[in-house]
């Protein structure tokens, strides 16, 4: 689930900055820094919308620098256990499969697709019910259930289940128009 | 990290600290995005460099599953789900996925039929009709 959240970083600037354009050279890093980075509890930084507030500079003693509080918000990407979101398949093989919800990849294991639904390998592997009227592919959607999260320093993995009500290829058209 | 054993977003148990945030239907990802990029473009001479991964896939993936394309229509399902006294986080999960049946909503999100909520089958139904509604007519 995406949000829009408030965070808090200190920022370190090297005094050559310092001028008339401070604000925005401290904005401009702040973007570069913490853009597309992750963390275990705010999930995946998309985008900054705009800062809040930048408290009063802190000289460092020895280096010159100076370390400034800045309040900004923040769109993030934070999965959760439990949550049921929407995915696009990249990868199928005969595991499980891989799908990725916006920055985030989560990996379906066999055991987790319906015990109706085959395997099959080829130059476009997928897996398919007997009569053939569902299959998993590159590129298919699938509606599925994060069951779990694994916390990297840089990275959020899921793994995902599509063995329940309401959940796998979404056929509706509406939706993947 | 003692709150990560407990997350259960079935159970709406996602931290205070996201319970409280404001959440975000694709749709309105989706705008937010378009407007910093287009701002992200005007900015520098070369945009590709400024632009991370993960905003490229979020925008992408807010693309492709944006129910709601117009900003009345963004504005108008928020407007109906909030009438039915839901969290937030329920709130962005049925626009984001737009069910169509009552039981299919409550798969879905079962923190809506859970101890002390007076949502009743009717209600989540006419509230189902009335987002239907509203991409009918987008």
């Amino acid at each position: 689930m995406f949000f829009h959240i408030t965070l808090e970083r200190n920022m370190q600037l090297h005094p050559r900055h310092f001028g008339p354009h401070l604000r925005d050279k401290l904005v401009a890093k702040l973007m570069k820094d913490v853009e597309g980075t992750c963390s275990g509890r705010h999930g995946f930084v998309v985008a900054i919308t705009g800062v809040e507030d930048i408290g009063k500079g802190l000289i460092r003693e020895g280096t010159g620098f100076v370390t400034f509080p800045v309040k900004y918000q923040a769109v993030v990407f934070r999965p959760f256990k439990g949550e049921i979101l929407e995915a696009v398949v990249t990868m199928v093989n005969k595991m499980g499969f891989f799908a990725e919800a916006g920055p985030v990849q989560i990996f379906v294991s066999n055991h987790l697709i319906p015990d109706d639904m085959e395997f099959q390998s080829g130059d476009m592997p997928n897996y398919t019910t007997s009569d053939g009227s569902v299959k998993i592919q590159k590129d298919s959607e699938v509606r599925l259930k994060i069951i779990g999260t694994r916390v990297d320093a840089t990275e959020i993995f899921c793994i995902g289940t599509i063995k329940d009500d309401f959940l796998g290829v979404i056929n509706d058209p509406g939706v993947t128009a | 990290m003692s709150g990560e054993e407990e997350e259960n977003a079935a159970e709406l148990k996602i931290g205070d600290e996201f319970l409280k945030a404001k959440c975000l239907m694709n749709c309105e990802v989706a705008r937010i995005l378009d407007h910093k990029y287009d701002q992200l473009q005007q900015m520098s001479t070369d945009p590709t460099n400024q632009i991370s991964q993960v905003f490229e896939k979020s925008m992408q993936y807010v693309k492709r599953f944006s129910n709601y394309k117009n900003t009345d229509a963004v504005r108008q399902a928020r407007e109906v789900l909030s009438r039915y006294k839901l969290a937030e986080f329920e709130l962005c999960v049925l626009g984001n996925l737009c069910p169509d049946t009552v039981e299919e909503a409550i798969a879905i999100v079962p923190s809506i039929k859970s101890k002390g909520r007076k949502l009743e089958d009717d209600a989540i139904e006419k509230m189902l009709h009335d987002l239907s509604l509203i991409k009918k007519f987008e």
